[in-house]
């Protein structure tokens, strides 16, 4: 597939730029290049294309999840202009590792076979650990890199060593084989299969940030520099729950991986939204909403019907826009707060800025699930699959926990539009900001009213 | 065409008012609602009966969302109430000092534009959606222009107002499911939800209305609200937002889980009753006039759901009209409230006291408010408690007892209060201002409709008559 192709040279292109050229060019660079591999993706859409002999398809579920991942990055990168205007050294290899971890992402959206699984996760997370201790002279950023990378090799060896097992049950790397064997020996006692699974599972868990593989992401979350956190609470996570999803929803669950599931669901949405409630900081804040959101789109895997992919594809891609607008917000904040994080810094945001304050309000309001917000439509979604499919308790659970999400959500928004006590700098917002921030606030209002524009 | 410029009117002026901040904003938002008023007039002249649907449009149909808008003599009532209403919720304004008078006003008509697309809403998802919106203005109104420690009550409010609110949309996904993906109203009261179910979901769908209104024991984050709101945001939350309450029980809770209602009726109806005696003798121990409102109000609204809940004629309709006299009661209370603040600087009722020997016409203005919230005969209130209690009476003697004594309670109290404000030596000691044209222009409508509905409250009635009989029948043969 070209796409592919064109984004792993353009990584190694921004590389070289990086040697011989100002830091000015490496973005637009960047941009272009996406937006190239982005009509690559969408130009022979209804083909399936395969690759690598068989290891990887490009059908309309990869298609869209890649198409996804692509404009985020794009969005990223526009971020980026502004983000590493200052900033002097090892721009190009920020760009550059950002396009491999994208290259990873895109690879486990459509693999067919388990092989190509395990080589897209660890391409989609080596370039992370670099880029969590992006910020060389920070203490915290060391230990985010740190955190990240020993847990993640950790993540690495049960995926692996849970592969070998589905191998050793199956015989088979390849899905469709997987598939159809897990059919025939439905429920079977197979342990070595049972294990398998287990074992990928919390390997898949742990990039999606899952209770209890979570303990990396407050803390990678904080210390990694807030481009880098912003790709990972978006790209990466889109990325991973294609992944996962790919994964399970052909597989005839034997009934303990699936009550797994339904525990891991529990813990995750309570411990998510609990800790939030606790939390002063924002990016540990939208640390742990992003646990608790990842909650709510496992509530979609319990549910699984043809309608699954559709709804995790809009609840992703919306969650998406939201979080990129709000972390880049976040940036201009805490630049004018001479770089402290605490949600403190928001107040009085209406005053200071009330276009910015009142996009950052529609974000938040549809990481809450506000109607008319996507988030809204999202969780609504979520909700019917989790019923249809039998789960009322757990959905009713659910349910609750949106409501104390929206308690945390809502104390930022009261900072925003309370009028702070004493004067702090102005919030210097560079145009290219204003647009993203702009984009992101009107594309969850608009998508929220017209659910129909993002789907698979 | 009627439900579209219900929906554009309120709307396109708050926008402008909101982007474009003009100086003259507290006009233009009046116009605004007296254009909204006009075309509910109309729409009340054309009004034959039965459903009228006005749009019928695709939306997210495979999740159950569809655009229907329509009312039927029910929903009309609530349409005339929030029409009638509003213009002298901005009108309250004018005795207000306001930071940013444009976006107050804006938030102001996005909430009326919301509570019409609650009472036009014909789907269940889209009754949901503008249920919840009602509440973003709102929030912001109390956020930004609230009184002391705004910031913790409206952060209460907000939550406590959604916990029902998702209860509510727990419920109505899990009724979507049963009709196979249709969220009208019309599919979802078409089914036959098995007893044992409608039991608890009976609480799933109510518990919404429960604490929206509030009733015993939902009610902790009422007072505090009420109290700490600015003037025109109390009206709001008392008059138009508490009547959704009403409205949902009506539209949603007793079509589609009628067995739910039978079951659970004569504890609803004790709680909401145990509510209005608490908070009758609670507000008669209030020294502050906007406390003592918000706890009448509080005890209004037990009456009113107790009303509704002997889901009867009598008790539905007699519910529903006192909706409407409560509504203006509200408003005309909170006037005053208002035009006491502005004159004493305070709504401590133990700074005033002998007021009424520097404002005779004040004080008669607020005696004819205060006869319609004892529901003196000849005033509106007085229709609907007596359709109420007569409702009331066909449940249990002694429930309608302990209602009637509730109406004891508010004579007391209220009359206390006017006693403490108007009567008595002049403590206050200073020529006060008596009211002005203004106040007269502001209260004597609302009195003139007070009596007028009262000695005629036919075509009300009949507004409310034909789907209450339709309601009890449908339910009757199933």
């Amino acid at each position: 597939m070209s796409a592919l192709v064109l984004l792993s040279v353009l990584g190694v292109v921004l590389l070289y730029l990086g040697l011989f050229s100002g830091r000015g060019i490496l973005a637009p660079v960047g941009i272009l290049g996406l937006l190239a591999a982005l009509v690559l993706f969408a130009a022979d859409w209804h083909l399936e294309s395969t690759l690598f002999g068989g290891l990887v398809i490009f059908d309309t579920y990869a298609r869209s999840f890649s198409l996804v991942l692509v404009v985020v990055t794009v969005l990223l990168f526009l971020f980026g202009m502004d983000y590493y205007a200052k900033v002097r050294e090892n721009v190009a290899e920020h760009y550059a590792l950002m396009v491999f971890s994208l290259v990873g992402g895109v690879l486990i959206c459509s693999f067919t076979n388990l092989v190509m699984l395990f080589l897209g996760i660890e391409i989609l997370s080596i370039p992370l650990y670099i880029l969590a201790g992006g910020k060389r002279d920070s203490f915290r950023s060391g230990e985010a890199a740190f955190k990240y990378f020993l847990q993640g090799a950790f993540a690495s060896g049960f995926l692996l060593m849970g592969l070998a097992l589905i191998y050793g049950a199956t015989a088979s790397f390849d899905l469709a084989a997987i598939e159809a064997w897990s059919a025939v020996t439905a429920n079977g006692g197979n342990m070595l299969f049972l294990l398998g699974l287990f074992l990928t599972l919390a390997g898949l868990a742990f990039k999606v940030a899952a209770v209890p593989f979570h303990f990396w992401s407050p803390d990678v979350y904080e210390g990694a520099p807030t481009l880098i956190t912003a790709f990972m609470s978006t790209v990466v996570k889109t990325a991973a729950f294609a992944a996962f999803y790919r994964f399970i929803a052909n597989i005839q669950l034997p009934g303990a991986v699936e009550n797994m599931l339904v525990v891991m669901t529990l813990f995750t949405l309570f411990l998510g939204n609990i800790v939030a409630l606790r939390q002063t900081q924002f990016k540990r804040l939208m640390a742990y909403s992003s646990i608790a959101h990842t909650g709510f789109l496992l509530l979609a895997f319990l549910g699984t019907d043809g309608r699954t992919p559709d709804v995790l594809f809009y609840y992703l891609g919306t969650y998406a826009l939201a979080t990129v607008g709000l972390f880049i917000v976040l940036t201009l904040a805490k630049r004018a707060a001479l770089g402290d994080e605490n949600i403190r810094i928001f107040r009085g945001l209406f005053r200071r800025d009330p276009w910015i304050a009142i996009a950052a309000m529609l974000m938040l309001l549809s990481l809450a699930g506000i109607p008319l917000t996507a988030g809204f439509v999202a969780k609504y979604r979520v909700f019917v699959l989790g019923i249809a499919n039998g789960f009322i308790w757990t959905t009713l659970f659910a349910v609750l926990m949106a409501l104390v999400g929206i308690y945390y959500y809502i104390l930022v928004i009261r900072e925003a539009f309370t009028p702070q006590d004493q004067e702090s700098k102005e919030l210097a917002v560079a145009p290219i900001n204003w647009l993203v921030i702009s984009l992101c606030g009107a594309g969850v209002v608009a998508l929220g009213v017209w659910p129909g524009l993002l789907r698979i | 065409m009627i439900a579209a410029l219900l929906l554009l009117i309120p709307c396109i002026s708050a926008l402008a008012l909101v982007i474009l901040r003009p100086a003259q904003a507290r006009p233009i938002a009046l116009v605004s609602t007296l254009a909204s008023l006009a075309v509910v007039v109309f729409a009340w002249i054309s009004y034959t009966g039965g459903m009228v649907l006005h749009y019928d449009l695709d939306w997210m149909n495979a999740w159950g969302l569809r655009f229907v808008v329509g009312y039927d003599g029910v929903g009309l009532l609530m349409l005339i109430l929030t029409a009638v209403v509003f213009p002298f919720i901005i009108g309250a304004g004018y005795g207000q000092q306001h930071d940013r008078p444009a976006i107050f006003n804006g938030l102001l008509l996005f909430t009326q534009t919301f509570l019409f697309g609650v009472f036009l809403a014909q789907n269940a998802l889209l009754f949901y959606i503008f249920y919840e919106l009602t509440l973003i203005p709102v929030f912001f109104v109390l956020l930004y222009w609230g009184g002391e420690n705004r910031r913790n009550i409206t952060v209460r409010f907000f939550i406590y107002t959604l916990l029902g609110g998702l209860s509510l949309l727990f419920g109505l996904v899990y009724l979507l499911i049963q009709s196979g993906g249709n969220g009208d109203f019309t599919a979802l009261q078409a089914l036959n939800i098995p007893g044992g179910t409608q039991v608890w979901l009976f609480w799933i769908l109510f518990l919404a209305f429960a604490i929206k209104l509030p009733i015993f024991p939902f009610h902790s984050w009422q007072p505090e609200t009420y109290y700490m709101a600015p003037l025109q945001g109390t009206m709001v939350l008392g008059a138009v937002m508490l009547k959704m309450g009403l409205f949902g029980v009506y539209k949603i809770v007793f079509p589609i889980v009628p067995l739910g209602v039978e079951h659970w009726q004569s504890t609803v109806i004790l709680l909401a009753l145990i509510g209005a005696v608490y908070a009758g003798i609670i507000a008669f121990r209030q020294s502050d006039f906007k406390r003592l409102v918000a706890f009448s109000s509080l005890s209004h609204v037990g009456v009113l759901c107790a009303g509704l809940f002997a889901w009867n004629t009598y008790g539905i309709s007699g519910s529903l009209y006192q909706a409407f006299a409560h509504a203006i009661l509200v408003v005309g209370m909170l006037y005053l409230v208002g035009a006491m603040q502005e004159r004493v600087g305070s709504t401590d009722m133990n700074a005033m006291g002998g007021l009424k020997s520097s404002m005779p016409r004040l004080a008669a203005l607020f005696l004819l408010v205060l006869v319609n919230a004892v529901a003196l005969p000849l005033t509106q209130s007085f229709v609907g408690e007596w359709l109420m209690f007569a409702g009331l009476w066909q449940v249990d003697g002694w429930l309608t007892l302990l209602a009637v004594s509730t109406i004891v309670l508010g004579a007391v109290y209220m009359l206390y209060a006017y006693q403490r404000v108007m009567l008595g030596p002049d403590r206050a000691n200073q020529q006060l201002p008596d009211a002005t044209t203004r106040d007269h222009l502001y209260l004597v409508p609302l009195i003139a409709v007070t009596l007028i509905l009262g000695v005629h409250p036919g075509p009300i009635l009949e507004l409310v008559d034909a789907p209450v009989l339709q309601l009890l029948s449908s339910l009757s043969v199933n």
